[in-house]
């Protein structure tokens, strides 16, 4: 490439983020699957126990078998409301894609302590059904099965939801058109053109789904039972109680090289592009499919309805949370009898919640900052590699995405404990850099990809240096893909939960942790004034990074 | 080969009406098409063309009047039951299917038997001169191979007529030129009804038995591309289909083609001279195309090029015409409100 000395060597910019990852992401993994070839009973001890002892046997198959059903639930539940999106008329399909990335971008403990206040034996819903007479007494709709896969897949199905509405975008009216000519009536189309062409679409969100439910921690633990323990809840309980770290890093190298088995098959038969968003087929002329003049078949009707209520699904977790938080009652009753402030005065006024803040606010500052620019360097960076030198470095930048956040979490805790660094925001900070600079990547790729090569060689044709061009050219093109990386970054580092519980303590613990803490227990009232703001707090900042967009174009 | 497909049917719209929210697109509209023949819907963007297109198809809803298709009624027939080929500019080619299953779509749809489809599909892709690319995907073919594959595959159900929509726009020059022939000579083999949507006006003269010239949801004029040439009802068909000079004789407009202006010595013995002085010259290998200022504003005439040597830039020079060349050209009905 032309350009200057800085340009060609723009190549080496991948470094800083390649050497970050590798000291506080390989390293740390590594060790912690080192030790689990450390037994007293030879090198293969820890796994010998694994598959001697019954309960580990059964936490392994309950994981998949959890996974496979949340996958197959996040898939089922995804048609109808994808459906329903690409067939109403754009305003409809701007309100029903909010209900998606609300919850989706909304913390994870958010979701799940409104799951439990509606779920739970004197919650919401059976405040609804056994009021309206439909069910005599309340039923256990949480701490087992169901109320593990009800949210798991409310969690995960925005994987699923959205490359599908892409897929479904991605079809041409023509084809459509081209298929009834051809006498195609509403089921040969949803069965030879439909379902085919959004295959891609859905294999790629469900082996997302698929790859993260496999390590998921947070929501068996508040939602399910005994009988819904997995191996992620195996790992943290053998570091916090059995502190026998040999085990847990066995279980963590079984874990993970399911998730990586699974990664590579659908990279191998898909490819990464399409994993990471690009689901569309590409080069198509023609206008977006959309309903014809006759409306809906019977059929096309009843897949309407159920994804109306597929988003009234998505979205009623996080709305609940509002009226909740406004209730004076210190018990949870639906609906509130009397509305107060109380709780929020409660949440302002504590110096815990407030230094929880605080130390939420410190560590994702630290996040966007080092994850911004790592990202953004290693963005332009890979733009100038070519070959399977790129492929791999590309590979190795995402996997911290991948790779379960238990085990990061681990393998993190061992390392940095011993140094003191969990007293201070520094941990969390750090690994946090490691998890969101992957989005920042993602970002910033795609709008390098957006700026006309030739704009660059048109600046330096005019006699612009390389980093006058850059500043001038290259940064104003790329600009908005660095901002919507950093707000991801941001929403990454302030919903995480996982990381927050190993990599803090009582003084330095996040805003998520304590409300973890008050969730495990019991919750009280605080707690969903607390996620109300937090819901409130992520609208505002997805509004700004909107907002953003929309300057940039 | 043994004729594959029924004879063509007739077209008859009556009194079409189609809105879209306030703006009405076509109002009374009204054609009738003859059975086997070629017909062209000719016109600029928003001229309605594609709308009417849509409304035989079915891919719109008629807010008035009546389709018939043969003789029956399908103003309320979906799609999938009108029994009709279509044939898209952007192709439209199922991506996830062979070539083979492209073709083989309709036939499925339409339940009929695998020994039945075998040798339809054979043949009606042996028509398009498509042999032994049965296999391949759609996007493995070039752009007129991927048009010779919709063609196959919107012929071979038998279709009742044939609707296309610009469906050459997205090749080259060369190859729409070759393919404008084939479809031709498919068309007078097998006698399908083609309704054929272009705004390229040369296209429409070479192809059609019927050409019809559309501009803001009215007809300007229907006719052969002979009369249509020869004969334009108005000023706005005389300057869409071909170039055509305007200019006022006996004191109402009439157009003279290019070709029938005669300049320099050649004028003078004609009945109807203009005076002016050549602002343009432009050499078309057979011929000259000189552009002259007159009193009554530019005109065009198109000669030989060995004339060339008696035309200068900015000189004097005549230019004439017959009488029996000047074509009266009345009002368009879309001048006036």
């Amino acid at each position: 490439m032309a350009g200057g000395s800085a340009g060609r060597h723009l190549g080496w910019a991948v470094l800083p983020l390649g050497v970050v990852l590798a000291v506080l992401f390989l390293w740390p993994v590594a060790q912690l699957l080192g030790l689990s070839f450390d037994s007293p009973a030879g090198p293969l001890g820890h796994y010998a126990r694994i598959l001697a002892v019954p309960a580990y046997r059964t936490a392994l198959a309950t994981t998949f078998q959890i996974a496979a059903l949340v996958t197959l639930l996040a898939v089922l539940l995804a048609y109808p409301l994808a459906y329903l999106m690409a067939t109403v008329p754009p305003r409809v399909a701007k309100l029903l894609t909010l209900c998606v990335l609300l919850p989706f971008w909304t913390s994870a403990l958010v979701r799940t302590t409104a799951w439990i206040i509606l779920l739970q034996r004197n919650g919401v819903l059976n405040a609804l059904l056994t009021g309206s007479g439909l069910l005599e007494a309340p039923v256990a709709f949480v701490y087992n099965l169901s109320g593990v896969l009800i949210g798991m897949s409310h969690v995960l199905m925005p994987f699923v939801v959205l490359p599908l509405y892409g897929a479904f975008r991605g079809i041409d009216q023509n084809l459509v058109h081209a298929a009834e000519t051809l006498g195609a009536g509403p089921w040969a189309l949803c069965r030879r053109i439909f379902l085919p062409l959004t295959a891609p679409g859905v294999m790629a969100g469900a082996t997302i789904v698929f790859m993260n439910a496999l390590g998921y921690y947070i929501t068996p633990s508040l939602m399910g039972g005994p009988a819904q323990t997995m191996v992620a809840q195996l790992i943290a309980f053998n570091i916090n109680q059995q502190l026998d770290w040999g085990l847990a890093g066995a279980l963590s190298l079984a874990m993970l090289l399911a998730t990586l088995a699974v990664f590579f098959l659908f990279q191998a038969v898909f490819g990464l592009e399409r994993l990471m968003g690009g689901a569309h087929a590409s080069g198509r002329i023609g206008t977006p499919f959309a309903l014809g003049p006759r409306g809906r078949s019977p059929g096309g009707r009843v897949m309407a309805l159920l994804g109306a209520g597929v988003a009234l699904f998505l979205i009623a977790p996080v709305l609940v949370v509002f009226p909740m938080s406004l209730g004076s009652s210190p018990f949870l009753a639906f609906p509130p009898q009397n509305f107060s402030l109380r709780w929020y005065e409660e949440f302002f006024s504590r110096p815990q919640w407030m230094a929880s803040v605080w130390n939420s606010l410190t560590v994702a500052g630290i996040a966007v900052a080092g994850s911004t620019l790592l990202g953004t360097a290693a963005a332009l960076g890979l733009s100038r590699l070519r070959g399977p030198l790129a492929r791999l470095v590309e590979t190795a930048f995402l996997l911290p995405m991948i790779v379960p956040h238990i085990i990061l979490a681990i393998g993190l805790f061992g390392m940095m404990a011993p140094w003191g660094l969990v007293r201070g925001p520094w941990a969390l900070g750090l690994a946090h850099i490691v998890v969101a600079a992957p989005f920042v990547v993602i970002t910033v790729r795609a709008a390098l990809r957006g700026v006309d090569p030739n704009l660059e060689l048109a600046a330096l044709g005019l006699g612009a240096g390389w980093f006058t061009m850059f500043r001038r050219v290259l940064l104003p093109g790329i600009l908005p893909g660095i901002a919507s990386g950093a707000v991801f970054a941001f929403i990454t580092s302030f919903d995480d939960v996982v990381l927050a519980l190993f990599l803090t303590n009582v003084r330095s613990r996040t805003l998520p942790k304590l409300m973890y803490e008050g969730v495990a227990h019991e919750i009280n009232p605080t707690i969903t004034a607390v996620a109300a703001l937090i819901v409130l707090f992520t609208v505002l900042v997805l509004l700004l990074n909107l907002l953003l967009q929309r300057r940039a174009r | 080969m043994s004729a594959p497909l029924s004879p063509g049917k007739a077209v008859v719209l009556e009194r079409v009406r189609k809105s879209y929210g306030p703006v009405e697109v076509l109002r009374d509209f009204s054609l009738e098409i003859t059975a086997g023949s070629f017909c062209t819907l000719l016109g600029a963007s928003g001229s309605g063309k594609t709308t009417l297109l849509k409304l035989i198809a079915g891919f719109e809803t008629l807010d008035g009047g009546a389709i018939q298709i043969g003789g029956r009624d399908v103003s309320h027939v979906p799609v999938n039951r009108r029994n009709i080929g279509m044939v898209f500019q952007n192709y439209a080619l199922f991506p996830h299917m062979s070539v083979r299953d492209n073709v083989a779509f309709g036939l499925e749809m339409r339940r009929v038997p695998k020994a039945e489809a075998a040798p339809r599909i054979t043949e009606a892709l042996a028509m398009v001169g498509l042999e032994g690319l049965e296999r391949r995907a759609p996007r493995e073919l070039s752009g007129g191979q991927q048009q010779r594959v919709a063609l196959a595959r919107a012929l071979v159900i038998r279709p009742d007529i044939l609707l296309m929509d610009e469906p050459l726009g997205a090749l080259d020059k060369t190859l729409r030129a070759s393919l404008q022939r084939q479809i031709k000579q498919l068309q007078a083999r097998l006698g399908v009804t083609i309704i054929f949507v272009t705004h390229d006006q040369e296209e429409a003269l070479h192809m059609s038995d019927l050409i019809v010239v559309l501009e803001k949801g009215r007809i300007e004029q229907a006719g052969t591309p002979q009369e249509l040439y020869r004969r334009p009802a108005n000023r706005f068909v005389a300057s869409f289909l071909g170039e055509c000079n305007i200019l006022t004789l006996d004191g109402t407009p009439h157009g003279i083609r290019p070709e029938k202006l005669r300049l320099g010595a050649m004028a003078s013995t004609l009945p109807h001279r203009r005076e002016g002085v050549v602002s343009e010259l432009t050499f078309l290998g057979p011929h000259l195309r000189v552009t002259a200022d007159t009193a009554e504003g530019p005109l065009t005439a198109l000669t030989d090029a060995d004339h060339a040597t008696a035309c200068r830039l900015g000189e004097r020079i005549l230019l004439g015409f017959s009488g029996e060349d000047a074509m009266p050209l009345a009002d368009s009905p879309n001048a006036t409100p």
